[in-house]
């Protein structure tokens, strides 16, 4: 059962807050969905069919692996414009909580 | 009340030998902080994976010399989780298919071998390297990025010494496939132990905990010895082992707690599509299949059962690659295996070990070794001019051959034998004095020849002689 | 002269009666101009990139989507978590243009993180239809159409995952097109739904757009779903023969059942259309698909592509780069930075993403809609050995006003408004192209076709154009 309590554990889980009000057209955009789903899983024999993670198979093989050389593209210097705090050529946060 | 068998499972990860990283071009090795970069390290928007050849060889080595099985087609899953050492916000990794399944290493425990069952290997990607401060915390993402190798037992372990003796032996595969340096104080080599507890009689398992990323194989024979005590009193004092994830202190010589089951993180794993599967050829199969040697556990097994070489001395010969590799091919010139490692066992190892030496800086070559311990085998010359020439060849950096050459063959003429005998009788009366007196002399007078002689006397015919030539006073 | 053909400007830049310089200038003053009217650049560039090159493309001025990476460049998706983001390094599409010789006028607006369809939600603000101010321009490649249908630049570069560039382009009166998958490389496009996603292109005229794609496709190294090159120059080949070639329409999707007004003059024109098309030599057959098959499009695609989504945005944290606010412990700093860096609709969809992947829902939701997506996509391919391919208008319906339509999920629904996906589904090619007015507002058509087979999609489009006269509009004449 889909309630605010579950999606607000959701919503923190991937890092960010919700207003109340936002749950509310979450919650029947889930109604929406989930009975839309309901209606995928009642198609007969669906469990038996491969999912499909792309659009068609490339038909690569090993040949297409990537050839162990190293290049570093970028370095620190290049990070810093969009690096908030740092300290040295590390970037800094405050301490991370177990 | 019968007693509690702990059930022990080891999730081991260990960084990869290669230029690049496992999906960007960046350098996987030493640097200054935040120099081995590309773009896709950080996480940046809009960068792709694309995979390392070498690291995915690698990896089917390690696979195959775990007896795994090998999938047909290559393929990645992303596991979703948030923590600042993790710049895309999802770990590369494999999980419905990874490249091994189903294998197993042997390890031979105090009663028998024993086969350890291999759940599955499969390749990944490190996180970012973080400094903890105590306020504040540093961030350098060379190492974010570098192919891991997360190997996975079954729970069939079932003692700390087991474990150690796993780990060992796995960390040795990696050395002899050179897959990795496995340095476990560089943080190469890092293990997730899980540890239960059931009754002998009871067929299922106990509910496990989890102690997460420890660094040392010393610091896991403890974790485990700890966390075996902790849940046999919790058990025997009726309570209840809950399933969590705890982290080993070494400080405090036990477990902490961590985070709960129900805390658990659900990874949402799923297909990567950035990656097209890949099909692994045969032709590809093949050319990693030829590269595997014979492993440790199999050339120590010969050595002991074929060669007749004991236990230990098998044991010190296997550990090492090199070591094994060169005594292998010295024996191929045909000198006597037992010989031979007793030669490089009981004086070659401990040689370089006084000199501080490796086995590169050796520059006999195993033709000439050979040859040696052949000489010596024959009775052409004895052991301790054996050790002179290697020693000296060592020291000199001189040709063995022109070494055994110059220092002569062995004295074994009866004859002159025993004009060198009489010689040092007149020179040491006191001791004939002694040998009257009912004393036994015969190895100090052996001593003596030898030192004369500089060790070239033939010691079996010289021992006959010296009987012959007392009995005579 | 920016509102004319490629042609046009290569033969001025050529007897150089125009600089690139010129053309760059028209371009930058047009889109300062309708700026605060239209909102179709979050950047407007200052200066001309100097590039020397002899390409087609060299010295005609375009717009780059700014979900396209773009170094040393603000590039921003549209969403304030990125809102001060400058990347470090140029997506492939960019650095093809910019060694063609393409000018860089602007970086265009879109639906925040490309996930949405009106064009209202991006954090610079709504960006509007040039045909009606009070109407959308559609999206998310919004700012895209609409300085191509303004006639600021002759084309510029989106992004399709669902429609995303066929659909503004409809409501724009322009031409939208979605390559094959991974025909062009997605190496610097943030991603969205990395298995659905593709860069493509909106012109005036698809002649126009096969020029842009014979500089913007091929393979990649750094793109491992991008295709081998194809090595056909698709400008060369689109005024092949079409005579003969066999497309079909799907009866379903053309169903008017409540009898809307505007939905029935929609299908009106595609009658008129696929007639004209018929006279040029096409065969156009109806096809009957099933409807519960067809129905799954848009709940598949919603999971899929938020399935997804909330995967490919997880490296927005505010740790090394993007917009972070500042908390007391790390956590704090990353909870902060997601609040208040996405808008409501981004985080709905991640919710709506992350609860179908997990362990206990993501076979009965992930999995299924993975596995009707090949149902589908089986039965195009099916289709795709008799046909060439499919036409069928490209919307259900005119660009909305402002208050007619919402990124809400609703149940509401219709084949015709959702068809569209297929193509990205598939990884087919496809194209909107202009074929008429409705209520004032333009409307299009789409043409979709084979995998890999974009030199023929192109090629059919172009035919077809050239019968229905709507080639080349722009909403303001100078």
């Amino acid at each position: 059962m889909i309630d605010k309590n579950k999606l607000n554990d959701l919503a923190n889980r991937l890092m960010f807050k919700m207003e109340d009000g936002e749950y509310d057209t979450l919650l029947r955009e889930f109604d929406i969905t989930l009975k839309q789903m309901e209606f995928i899983g009642n198609i007969k024999d669906i469990e038996k069919v491969n999912p499909m993670f792309y659009p068609f198979d490339l038909e690569l093989d090993d040949s297409y692996l990537r050839e162990d050389t190293f290049n570093n593209e970028i370095d620190f210097n290049s990070m810093l414009i969009n690096v908030k705090d740092y300290e040295g050529s590390k970037v800094k946060v405050p301490k991370v909580v177990e | 009340m019968s007693k509690y068998v702990p059930v022990i499972g080891l999730e081991v990860h260990s960084e990869l030998k290669s230029n690049s990283k496992n999906f960007s071009s960046s350098k996987n090795g030493e640097g200054e902080v935040n120099t081995n970069l590309c773009p896709l390290d950080l996480g940046y928007p809009g960068t792709l994976p694309v995979v390392n050849k070498e690291a995915v060889r690698k990896s089917l080595m390690v696979a195959m010399a775990l007896n795994c099985n090998v999938p047909e087609k290559l393929c990645f899953d992303r596991k979703n989780y948030y923590y600042p050492d993790l710049p895309k916000g999802y770990q590369i990794t494999q999980f419905g298919s990874p490249i091994g399944v189903h294998g197993y290493v042997m390890i031979d425990t105090d009663s028998g071998p024993k086969k350890i069952s291999i759940q599955d290997t499969h390749l990944e990607e490190d996180t970012a390297n973080m400094d903890h401060m105590s306020t504040y915390s540093l961030i350098d993402y060379n190492r974010a990025g570098v192919p891991l190798l997360e190997t996975v037992t079954d729970p069939c372990i079932n003692s700390a010494d087991e474990a150690i003796l796993f780990l060992e032996a796995y960390r040795n595969i990696l050395l002899y496939l050179d897959a990795s340096d496995a340095r476990a104080d560089l943080g190469q080599i890092r293990v997730d132990v899980n540890v239960s507890l059931k009754r002998e009689e009871d067929s299922k398992l106990g509910t496990r905990v989890e102690m997460k990323n420890i660094n040392s194989f010393k610091t896991v024979r403890e974790a485990i010895i700890s966390e075996i005590d902790r849940q046999t009193k919790i058990l025997e004092s009726g309570g209840v082992i809950e399933q969590e994830t705890r982290r080993y202190d070494e400080n405090l010589g036990t477990s902490v707690f961590m985070r709960s089951k129900v805390d658990a993180v659900d990874y949402k794993y799923y297909r990567e599509s950035n990656i097209p599967e890949i099909k692994l050829r045969d032709s590809f199969i093949d050319s990693v299949k030829n590269c595997l040697p014979i492993l440790e556990y199999e050339r120590r097994h010969k050595y002991i059962d074929v060669y007749g070489i004991g236990k230990v001395d098998a044991y010190t010969l296997t550990k090492d690659k090199k070591l094994s590799d060169y005594f292998e091919k010295i024996i191929s010139y045909g000198s006597n295996p037992v010989d031979t490692s007793n030669m490089i066992v009981g004086f070659l190892l401990g040689y370089m070990n006084k000199n501080f030496l490796s086995l590169e800086d050796i520059k006999i070559n195993e033709d000439d070794f050979s040859s040696v311990i052949k000489m010596m085998s024959d009775g052409k010359i004895s052991n301790k001019q054996a050790k002179d020439i290697f020693t000296k060849a060592i020291e000199e950096d001189k040709n063995v051959m022109d070494i055994a050459k110059e220092m002569g063959s062995q004295i074994s003429d009866k004859e002159e034998i025993r004009r060198i005998i009489n010689e040092v009788f007149s020179e040491n009366t006191k001791v004939i004095e002694d040998y009257k007196n009912g004393k036994n002399v015969n190895g100090f007078i052996m001593g003596l020849i030898m030192k004369k002689t500089s060790g070239k006397v033939n010691p079996g015919i010289t021992n006959m002689v010296l009987k012959e030539e007392l009995e005579k006073l | 002269m920016t509102e004319l053909f490629i042609d046009d400007m290569r033969k001025e830049l050529d007897n150089k009666s125009v600089t690139s310089s010129d053309l760059f200038n028209e371009a930058r003053d047009k889109a300062l101009k309708y700026q605060d009217e239209y909102n179709s650049f979050v950047t407007i560039m200052d200066k001309k990139e100097e590039m020397d090159s002899n390409t087609k493309l060299s010295g005609i001025p375009y717009g780059l989507k700014d979900n396209i990476s773009t170094k040393g460049i603000l590039t921003t998706g549209s969403s304030n978590i990125l809102k001060d983001y400058i990347p470090v390094y140029d997506a492939t599409v960019y650095r093809k243009l910019k060694e063609a010789g393409a000018v860089l006028v602007g970086k265009t607006v879109l639906d925040e993180l490309a996930m949405g369809g009106t064009g209202t939600t991006g954090h610079t603000g709504i960006v509007r239809n040039p045909w009606d101010k009070d109407r959308m321009i559609g999206g998310s490649s919004s700012g895209s159409a609409s300085s191509v249908a303004l006639g600021i630049v002759p084309f510029s570069i989106g992004s399709d995952t669902g429609d995303s560039i066929r659909k503004p382009a409809s409501y724009g009166g322009v031409v939208g097109f979605k390559p094959t998958y991974g025909r062009v490389s997605r190496y610097g496009l943030f991603a969205f739904a990395s298995s659905l996603d593709t860069v493509g292109v909106i012109a005036r005229s698809t002649r126009d757009i096969s020029y842009v794609m014979d500089i913007i496709k091929g393979h990649d190294d750094r793109d491992m779903t991008s295709l081998p090159d194809d090595n056909i120059l698709y400008s060369d080949n689109i005024n092949n023969e079409i005579k003969g070639k066999k497309l079909f329409y799907i009866k379903e999707a053309l169903e008017n059942k409540s009898g809307n007004k505007e939905l029935e003059q929609i299908i009106d024109n595609f009658y008129k259309t696929i007639d004209k098309a018929r006279e040029i030599g096409f065969i156009i057959d109806e096809v009957s698909i099933d409807k519960e098959l067809l129905e799954t499009i848009y709940p598949a695609y919603n999971v899929i592509s938020c399935a997804e989504a909330t995967s490919n945005n997880s490296n927005l944290t505010g740790i090394c780069f993007g917009n972070r606010i500042d908390g007391k412990d790390i956590n704090d700093i990353m909870m902060k930075t997601r609040t208040e860096g996405f808008s409501e609709l981004i985080k709905r969809r991640f919710v709506i993403g992350s609860y179908v992947l997990q362990k206990e829902n993501q076979d009965k939701l992930f999995l299924n809609a993975c596995r009707v997506r090949r149902l589908i996509v089986d039965r195009f391919n099916e289709l795709f050995k008799e046909y060439d391919g499919y036409i069928l208008p490209s919307t259900e319906r005119i660009a909305p006003r402002f208050n007619e339509a919402s990124d809400k999920l609703g149940d509401d629904y219709l084949i015709l408004g959702n068809h569209l996906i297929i193509g990205n589904f598939g990884g087919y090619p496809s194209i909107s192209i202009p074929s008429g007015f409705v209520n004032n507002m333009p409307v299009g058509i789409s043409i979709t076709g084979r995998a890999k087979e974009d030199y023929l999609v192109l090629n059919m489009a172009n035919k077809l154009e050239e019968v229905l006269g709507y080639k080349g509009q722009v909403s303001k004449s100078e």
